[in-house]
């Protein structure tokens, strides 16, 4: 059994032939039933999201190079996109090669952003496409349980899903970073905007249990509120709200500072010096970058919060050379767990050994059959040949049946009456 | 013991370099063969300690080199209580390395023969004697459960405040929590400091009628004992990085009183 992988992503092609390929589930699964022969292609997998589309296919062994063909043609004839269209950006990758990419894959390693939570999903969803259009097998079910597994070992034994890569996202971990949990906390919207509003959901998702919003404009402060199921407050009060805010969240059109220090120190007074996170996503800044020297205060600019997403994107790639490692030892065992299931090798056995007999029987007899022409003499031998072809036929007709169903106790009983080797 | 108290070692060793380990490579398999070590070493430990007590006939907190063990059986003690309360694994990296230490020396030490235990079981308040020592011990080691978070608070609090995080910085606790175990484990420390100050005074006017020696050791409790009461005091005022220096302080003055005992004597020493 042989493993080939041909696709395209998003390093390799642009978005104008990625779209072009890609399939939606309806055309997938039909298209899978078309590309599944049962000779050359034996199972077949499609994954097809925004960033890559590949053609994952369980072939015979040695049908590498067939196999390439049909998938080739497959590609253009199922998304009617002439071939030279996109076979530049095509790359192709067999056994081990291929397992590999599909464990990089699922790891979230061969991603846009390295280490996002998405791609699971996305070859969960490619696998169950494949299982309801029936066209994966054995080999294709054993493949993606095992990338899975990779993957989540992947996530847990490595950093690299451990740090934000967005800026909202970036303020949801500095709080937790602060404060520890975010449950019941309360957050003070100063200002809306839509980066704002996206820290402010991640935050409420996260646990806070409060969302104020205060607003030049006190209908657009209702109005916000109510997205969030939060209050609004009042725009004037401002320094007495952020005594109440853990965390606070700057973003209004203002051109000049919206909280000095005089209004965050009355502020930490009030509340006795308990630590708060002020988030400034305004440009120009809203506030004072003085009030970032206070005690117990800390003070976030968009700036700082970019620094941060590029730190932590650069240590999600340092954490992906770990994960590299993680990844070739589990292609080793993979392919270990892929040639006890090849049935091939017990085949060949099976019928070199009835050869073999049949040979040696001609060779010790040989003598007695006197002078013969060379034509009776390969006679004779496709005699031979073709009665042991006849009686290893169900035998191995059988052993083949045993295999594709798993019943490996049935197998190892035929391996034993002609005592081949288990490989 | 000492075969006891080297498989306690040992354990400690395996726990201490897992903990760095797991510190570093952030694997939960490798916490979890530090956290089982550490369960090992204790138990092996609290044997050792049980085994000496009955073999010696005294309470086994006399000699140096047993002051130092039930100290470093304290720290995983509080360390323990911490990581339960709190789940702060990386505590174990600041404490381990440190127990591992002291109870290797504590098992190359041994007891100064001039001194008998004797010298301390005479008199009616004996028995007070023995608790005297115990709470101070604790004390201490609350001290450094307190020390280890102010360095963790501190360390953060810089980091946040340059707004530039170091490759340690996702693996340590967050603020509150640090700031929260620092100032929980200081008051348990004041307390347990107190009591052993107290009973110090009435084992000693029991014995001999005086409360006071001049001692190196008592002027740094005292001082000691002053610092944290401030802390304690102005909690909601020097909450955070300042209260996180006082932390460091105080164990520095912790520090000075047991080096005090050991290098200036007086009436305080270890035999």
């Amino acid at each position: 059994m042989s493993i080939l992988l041909v696709g395209l992503n998003h390093k390799t092609a642009p978005v104008e032939v990625r779209e072009r390929l890609a399939f939606t589930d309806e055309t997938c699964a039909t298209s899978l039933q078309a590309l599944v022969d049962g000779e050359v292609i034996r199972e077949g997998l499609i994954v097809s999201t925004c960033n890559r589309v590949e053609v994952l296919a369980a072939t015979g062994r040695g049908q590498d190079a067939e196999a390439n063909a049909r998938v080739n043609s497959f590609l253009s004839d199922a998304r009617r996109v002439p071939r030279e269209v996109f076979s530049p950006h095509l790359y192709t990758h067999a056994d081990d090669a291929a397992v590999r990419h599909v464990f990089r894959v699922a790891s979230s390693l061969d991603s846009m952003v390295v280490g996002e939570p998405q791609v699971i999903g996305q070859v969960r969803h490619a696998y169950s496409v494949a299982v309801e259009a029936g066209t994966a097998g054995r080999v294709l079910h054993r493949l993606v349980h095992h990338a899975l597994h990779v993957s989540k070992r992947v996530r847990t034994e490595t950093g690299i899903a451990a740090s934000a890569v967005s800026i909202s996202y970036t303020a949801v971990e500095l709080g937790r970073k602060i404060f520890g949990s975010l449950k019941g906390a309360t957050v003070l919207l100063v200002g809306a905007g839509e980066m704002a509003e996206l820290a402010a959901r991640h935050l409420s998702n996260a646990g806070a249990a409060r969302i104020l919003v205060a607003n030049r404009t006190h209908d657009k402060a209702e109005e916000v509120a109510r997205k969030f199921g939060g209050a609004a407050v009042d725009y004037s009060n401002l320094t007495e709200h952020l005594g109440e805010a853990d965390i606070v969240i700057c973003s209004t059109a203002a051109d000049a500072y919206v909280i000095t220090p005089e209004m965050a120190s009355a502020a930490r007074e009030a509340r006795r010096n308990r630590p708060a996170f002020i988030i400034d996503i305004s440009v120009p800044r809203n506030v004072d970058p003085s009030v970032g020297k206070l005690d117990n205060l800390f003070v976030f600019d968009v700036d700082d919060l970019e620094a941060v997403v590029t730190s932590n994107i650069r240590e999600r790639e340092r954490e992906a050379e770990r994960a590299e490692l993680i990844i070739e030892s589990e292609v080793m065992q993979f392919q270990q767990a892929l040639r006890q299931l090849d049935i091939g090798p017990t085949v060949g056995a099976l019928r070199e050994k009835l050869q073999a007999i049949a040979d040696a029987e001609y060779e010790r007899l040989r003598p007695r059959l006197g002078t013969l022409t060379p034509e009776q003499e390969q006679a004779v031998k496709a005699l031979l040949h073709s009665t042991v072809k006849k009686i290893s036929h169900p035998v191995i007709h059988r052993m083949r049946r045993s295999h594709d169903t798993g019943d490996e106790e049935n197998l190892q009983a035929w391996r034993e009456i002609f005592g081949l080797e288990k490989e | 013991m000492k075969p006891l108290l080297y498989a306690a070692l040992a354990a400690y060793v395996i726990a201490a370099i897992h903990y760095v380990l797991a510190f570093v490579n952030k694997r939960r398999a490798v916490e979890r063969v530090a956290l089982l070590s550490v369960g090992c070493g204790f138990l092996m430990h609290t044997l050792a300690i049980l085994a000496d007590w009955i073999g010696d006939g005294h309470y086994p907190l006399f000699h140096l080199h047993e002051t130092i063990s039930f100290l470093a059986w304290t720290m995983v003690v509080a360390y323990g209580l911490a990581l339960y309360r709190y789940r702060a694994q990386a505590l174990g990296v600041f404490t381990l390395p440190l127990v591992a230490l002291i109870v290797f020396a504590s098992s190359f030490l041994r007891g100064a023969s001039n001194m008998t235990p004797e010298r301390v079981t005479d008199g009616s308040a004996a028995w007070l004697f023995p608790i005297h020592t115990t709470l101070l011990l604790f004390a201490y080691a609350s001290f450094f459960v307190a020390f280890a978070a102010s360095v963790m608070y501190l360390l953060q609090e810089r980091e946040l405040k340059l707004k530039t995080f170091s490759a340690f910085f996702h693996r340590l606790p967050s603020l509150s929590t640090v700031d929260d175990i620092g100032s929980t484990a200081a008051s348990i420390g004041f307390t347990l400091l107190s009591l052993g100050i107290m009973t110090g005074i009435l084992w000693s006017s029991a014995r001999n009628g005086r409360m006071w020696h001049n001692d190196p050791i008592e002027i740094f409790a005292v001082m000691t004992w002053v610092l944290y009461l401030t802390m304690i005091h102005y909690r909601t005022q020097w909450r955070g990085r300042k209260a996180a220096w006082l932390g460091v302080a105080g164990f520095a003055l912790v520090v000075c009183t047991f080096l005090g005992a050991l290098l200036m004597g007086g009436y305080h020493m270890f035999g």
